[in-house]
């Protein structure tokens, strides 16, 4: 496939490879973590959030999640930093949108208070979201570069 | 992969996605903070975006006053760079926060204030939390149904200890509606706040006139221990300008919290300009501040607005009238056919739709003390009229023990009369109550709180259906309108 290059706002910036998981709606954080935050699951993180067609029932461990932004509950915050803590955060989350108030706060104090950096980069457009699918080979840069094939 | 079913979870799907606490039923999508960025756009040539830093804030930053208050800086000033924030401003007033509830889920949390209470760091007042999330003694529990609670929030002491140490005021100050006169935290207009509690910023800005955010849970402690919080959204003259005027033109007093839902589903989290029930509310007083607060938490739960604007009755709008109106702002006008489309289109998400209904929570966010009499005035004459006895189903009024002990004071009588008929007073929270693992499968809330409804399974009821459903246990045949 075709490389192609999108430019983002680097608000946890880094450097990381691999395979694209995509999200095409808002990620519920609390709905797609609650095995590891509620049920004691420790070794994968399952996404459990039955509306999200794209996620649900995938292990997302590690991910480099492409997604608009996080919704849901006020605790979203808090269960990235929780899965951050246990090992089992994405590697990097993807905005298409603005980073929301609830991803952003668990985000930077995850980086700054727990030493887990989950790489973030906001503002990369509608564009982004419906060049990237899930699987394909995806490169994230430090200045906030994203290139998809 | 096993799933611990005898933790919170039931194990099913079905019944677990009302489980959480504040799941997002629309999947709305917006910053959270009450303050649209969706203008924003990012430009790779320009330098990132920072804010300025005073001398002693700089020095902050760089540890001069210790480890731990440089990390909550430096997390503060982060945040802020975020959402395009100018500067830090020092705030006033007293906290608030939504942290009440200790789980797995706010472990990190609770593991970062536990850093900063070691440092000897403090909020910079007294503060006031929203309710504890259980309420033991109060509202008829199985002890099978105990249990399921203390294992749902099993690190609820430790956040509660913790709390203490970064200067929360005693317990019974705990609850969602801080400002009212009872509990006395009630901002003076232009005071600069970092509260979370999405109602009770709502409040706050609107009625009060106060300035803050709606702060993600767990930022605005780091803001209140610092004492200073972003300048940027509500907080400044920009922000709190409506981009929406709302025309409400129904023929009779809507119900409130409808009226909220259907303004916080249109603008999502813009401000609103709301025009056309002064006729309703005639000024800020100990009756209308309930209906003020019932329709902003549904304009801050179906939306995620932080701030709106009432004609010639909220602080804002009566100092600059429609000058707050953004130029080529949009109109949204809401009638009673509006108001039917709004109300018909909630959903039953009973896991038997056809179920009777078994409690009844009226009071989210906590009822006032006029609220209070209001509620006790009816069904206390609701059952007179009809020589009844005791109420069908039980009626739960939350409220804060600060107002639940004025309302006794003043009317022990009709307190009473309603716990006799079956009536309970607790000051914990309809949706943390309503996130019992399982308790969905056995148990169906109706309720006359659009938050509550969206939060939980609920079922929404007009106060006059609630009422008839209180006496007779039964669904009305048009519940739904």
């Amino acid at each position: 496939m075709a490389k192609q290059t999108f430019h983002g706002r680097p608000i946890l910036p880094g450097k990381v490879e691999g395979s694209a998981t995509v999200s095409r709606i808002g990620l519920n954080t609390l709905s797609t973590y609650k095995p590891v935050m509620f049920a004691g699951v420790t070794d994968k993180a399952i996404c459990s959030d039955g509306d999200n067609k794209d996620l649900y029932g995938k292990d997302i461990t590690g991910a480099i999640l492409c997604l608009p932004q996080t919704i849901g509950s006020t605790t979203g915050g808090f269960v990235l930093m929780g899965v951050a803590k246990l090992g089992l955060a994405p590697r990097a989350m993807l905005f298409a949108n603005h980073a929301d108030s609830l991803a952003t706060g668990g985000l930077l104090m995850a980086d700054i208070w727990m030493d887990k950096r989950i790489i973030t980069i906001d503002l990369l457009g509608q564009d982004f979201l419906d060049a990237v699918n899930t699987g394909d080979p995806i490169s994230v840069h430090e200045d906030g570069t994203v290139e998809i094939g | 992969m096993t799933i611990n079913t005898a933790s919170i979870l039931t194990g099913d799907e079905k019944f677990d996605k009302h489980l959480e606490i504040g799941p997002d039923p629309h999947g709305a999508m917006c910053t959270g903070t009450g303050h649209s960025r969706a203008h924003v756009k990012h430009d790779p040539a320009a330098p990132a975006h920072k804010m300025k830093l005073t001398k002693e804030e700089q020095d902050i930053m760089a540890g001069k006053k210790g480890d731990v208050l440089a990390k909550v800086m430096k997390t503060v000033v982060q945040y802020g760079e975020v959402f395009g924030a100018d500067k830090l401003v020092d705030l006033g007033g007293n906290p608030h926060t939504v942290l009440m509830f200790g789980n797995d889920s706010v472990a990190p949390i609770i593991d970062i204030f536990n850093q900063c209470a070691d440092a000897g760091l403090k909020a910079y007042a007294p503060y006031t939390l929203d309710p504890r999330p259980n309420d033991l003694y109060n509202l008829e529990t199985t002890p099978e149904m105990q249990y399921k609670i203390q294992q749902c929030y099993n690190l609820q002491d430790e956040i509660e200890k913790v709390h203490l140490r970064l200067g929360a005021k005693n317990m019974n100050y705990w609850s969602c509606t801080c400002y009212w006169p009872e509990v006395g935290n009630a901002p003076k207009q232009g005071t600069y706040l970092a509260w979370s509690e999405s109602s009770a910023v709502n409040y706050s800005n609107s009625v009060l006139g106060s300035r803050s955010n709606r702060n993600s849970g767990g930022l605005e402690m780091l803001c209140n221990i610092l004492g200073k919080a972003p300048n940027f959204g509500l907080m400044t003259d920009e922000g709190r300008k409506a981009k929406w005027l709302i025309e409400v033109t129904t023929t009779d007093e809507p119900q409130w919290s409808v009226l909220g839902g259907a303004i916080g589903m249109k603008v999502m989290e813009d401000v609103p300009f709301v025009a056309g029930i002064d006729r309703y509310l005639g000024q800020v007083d100990n009756l209308s501040c309930g209906k003020l607060k019932d329709m902003g938490a549904a304009t801050a739960t179906n939306g995620a607005v932080g701030l709106y604007h009432v004609e010639n009755i909220t602080p804002d709008a009566i100092d600059q009238g429609r000058n707050l109106l953004v130029k080529g702002y949009q109109t949204y006008v809401i009638d009673d056919a509006e108001i039917d489309r709004v109300r018909k289109a909630y959903p039953n998400l009973w896991s038997k739709t056809d179920a009777k209904p078994t409690r009844v929570f009226v009071g989210c966010p906590h009822n006032s003390f006029h609220q209070l009499y209001d509620w006790g005035m009816k069904v206390t004459h609701a059952l007179a009229n009809r020589g009844q006895a005791k109420v069908a189903i039980p009626l739960h009024l939350f409220c804060s023990p600060l107002v639940f002990d004025h309302f006794l004071d003043e009317h022990s009588e009709l307190v009473r009369d309603l716990k006799r008929v079956g009536v309970n007073f607790t000051n914990t929270c309809p949706l943390t109550f309503a996130g019992i693992p399982g308790i969905t499968e056995t148990e169906f809330f109706i309720t006359n709180s659009n938050k509550t409804r969206e939060y939980t399974n609920a079922r929404f009821l007009n106060d006059g259906a609630l009422l008839e459903t209180v006496l007779t246990g039964e669904m009305p045949a048009d519940a739904d309108l």
